[in-house]
């Protein structure tokens, strides 16, 4: 066995000296990833057919409830902002499969192998990854907000208002909660790795299990549903006062993204590449 | 002489992986010297690149660590200024450009973007080969745009898993002088391979594998020269007299095997002895020719034990 101990000697001066710091770095990396495909731009374009769709379809809901024959439901003048708000329920899930496919292409495709070869902190690779995500999907959220606002205004016609600041502050709410979201879903896929265990996963979590839980007369279950993040993100955006303040759930919302980021960093340094 | 990779063993034991119940690597002890081309052999499934993936920190060794330079792969904070590798499976996203993929490497480690050209230019690979999307690629391509990858940081210490891959004439003698150029830098360079042939036109040093575990580990001329040289092909019309001549040899010390039907190979003898021998005894010999031994036969031997999918019984004299 041959064992030549050498010290390394100092770099020479032909070789570059790394400019900036490796997390600076990752983030770069994975900003050049992202627009380097052509899947993030369908993804989006996705995202804003889904919330036109929606968003015009709430608005007509709305127009009709105020012109049909039943006097039970009339939600009066609505604000835009409100139907923006609304139409999350499904354009949510567009915005989060960008934080999902982050993680499951780079497994998909086995280029995990090379991006943890360029940043082998498996921290350090996730939070770049949770930084553009979250800067993305927050600038797309506002994007959304105003996509939103334009389809339903004209809908809405008689019936809408477009208060400016309130209206800038509802698609600032959505554009915080997509955000965090789209950053649950990143360390949720980091944690379960696959696409589909992810979503049902993301289903089950936003929509199905509180929706189920949310029994009108029962009481305590509708507390416990008060829990979950998307329930929370909701009291966030609607500006509730109860069962918390708002500030509580978006505080609440990005607990679970935390946690879902600890997850999956977890996750990533137990399992091989 | 720069830096040097190692495998450090952890309680008297080395590198060990193990998946559920199968250990890939068992055990491995080793440093990989700089300024040389150090061949890392082994049949298919030996654990070669598992080790491989253990240096550069994407899989966890279950005992002991693997170091560069003394450190973790995982402890780096600009790994690609310090290792360079080229894994089987290349890694692109078969959406993103060959030049996209670089850029984002060199980004992730403060390397400047003019660095990519200079890389691509060094791999071989035009402006119109770069800008194609992953899936276009040929596997020699692919392979190209890999070591293109690995020499981004340019790197003291490269790790080329099967380099040869899917490469044409061309594209395998540019591998070989390219390993060559590295290592007379004054780099640590590995470079795995299943083909015995490829490692005795490359390598100056050689690791040898089997089932996970260190067979070998010693300079290519000293293998070869230490199992199967020195043998004699011998060839005759008469069975009963070449037998005759067969046991005279082997009563000598040497190990006598038959060859084909009418021909003995003689390990442990002259080619001198021999035909001295056949004239002393009359027989008639239709050939009689020294074999020097080859590094493919050393790694047979070497390797009969532990080939994971033997076709047959093999003969494992050397061991």
């Amino acid at each position: 066995m041959t064992t030549p101990r050498t010290v390394a000697p100092a770099r020479p001066a032909s070789r570059p000296v790394p400019a900036g710091g490796p997390f600076t770095g990752a983030v770069a990396a994975e900003w050049t990833k992202l627009w380097s495909v052509r899947s993030t731009w369908w993804t989006l374009l996705a995202g804003v057919l889904v919330m036109a769709a929606t968003a015009g379809q709430l608005a007509i809901y709305a127009a009709n409830a105020n012109t049909d024959d039943d006097p039970a439901n009339n939600p009066g003048v609505v604000t835009v902002g409100s139907i923006v708000i609304g139409s999350l329920d499904l354009t949510q899930y567009a915005v989060l499969a960008l934080g999902l496919l982050t993680v499951t292409s780079e497994y998909a495709t086995g280029t995990i192998r090379t991006t943890l070869r360029c940043t082998p902190s498996r921290g350090r690779m996730l939070l770049a990854k949770a930084v553009v995500v979250a800067v993305v999907t927050f600038l797309f959220g506002l994007l959304l907000g105003g996509v939103g606002a334009l389809v339903a205004g004209p809908v809405l016609g008689g019936w809408g208002r477009v208060p400016v600041a309130g209206t800038l502050g509802d698609a600032l709410a959505a554009a915080v909660y997509l955000a965090l979201v789209a950053v649950l879903a990143l360390g949720l896929t980091a944690a379960l790795r696959g696409a589909v265990l992810t979503l049902t996963v993301l289903l089950a979590a936003l929509m199905i299990v509180p929706l189920s839980l949310q029994e009108p007369r029962i009481t305590v279950l509708t507390r416990i549903a008060d829990a979950f993040p998307g329930v929370a993100g909701a009291h966030f955006m609607a500006g509730d006062t109860d069962p918390y303040p708002a500030a509580a759930g978006v505080l609440l919302l990005a607990g679970w993204t935390v946690a879902a980021l600890a997850l999956g960093r977890a996750a990533l340094r137990r399992r091989d590449a | 002489m720069r830096r040097w990779v190692r495998f450090v063993p952890s309680a008297q034991r080395g590198l060990t992986k193990r998946f559920g119940g199968t250990t890939a690597v068992d055990g491995l002890t080793v440093d990989i010297a700089p300024g040389r081309v150090t061949g890392f052999l082994g049949p298919n499934g030996a654990g070669k690149s598992t080790t491989m993936r253990m240096v550069l920190g994407l899989d966890r060794p279950t005992a002991g660590e693997a170091l560069v330079d003394g450190r973790p792969y995982r402890a780096l904070r600009h790994p690609l200024h310090e290792v360079g590798a080229l894994l089987d499976a290349t890694g692109v996203h078969p959406a993103r450009s060959g030049r996209a993929h670089l850029r984002a490497m060199a980004r992730s480690n403060g390397i400047p973007l003019r660095r990519v050209d200079e890389v691509l230019g060094l791999a071989g690979l035009d402006g119109r080969a770069a800008d194609k999307l992953g899936r276009s690629l040929s596997l020699g391509m692919a392979q190209r745009l890999g070591i293109a990858g690995a020499l981004l940081g340019d790197p003291p210490v490269l790790l080329f898993d099967e380099p040869v891959n899917g490469l044409d004439p061309d594209g395998v003698r540019w591998i070989r002088g390219l390993t060559r150029t590295l290592a007379g830098e004054g780099r640590t360079v590995l470079v795995s391979s299943h083909l015995m042939s490829e490692m005795q036109q490359t390598a100056d040093q050689l690791l040898v594998i089997g089932r996970g575990r260190l067979i070998a580990d010693a300079p290519v001329a000293e293998l070869i020269a230490a199992s199967a040289s020195a043998a004699v092909l011998v060839r005759g019309p008469q069975p009963v007299a070449l037998a005759a001549l067969g046991e005279r040899l082997a009563a000598e010390g040497a190990t006598v095997t038959p060859h084909g039907a009418d021909g003995l190979t003689v390990a442990g003898a002259a080619a001198e002895r021999v035909g001295d021998l056949a004239y002393e005894l009359g027989v008639r010999l239709h050939e009689l020719t020294p074999v020097t031994g080859s590094l493919e036969q050393a790694f047979m031997e070497l390797t009969a034990d532990s080939v994971e999918y033997a076709g047959g019984a093999v003969g494992s004299e050397a061991r």
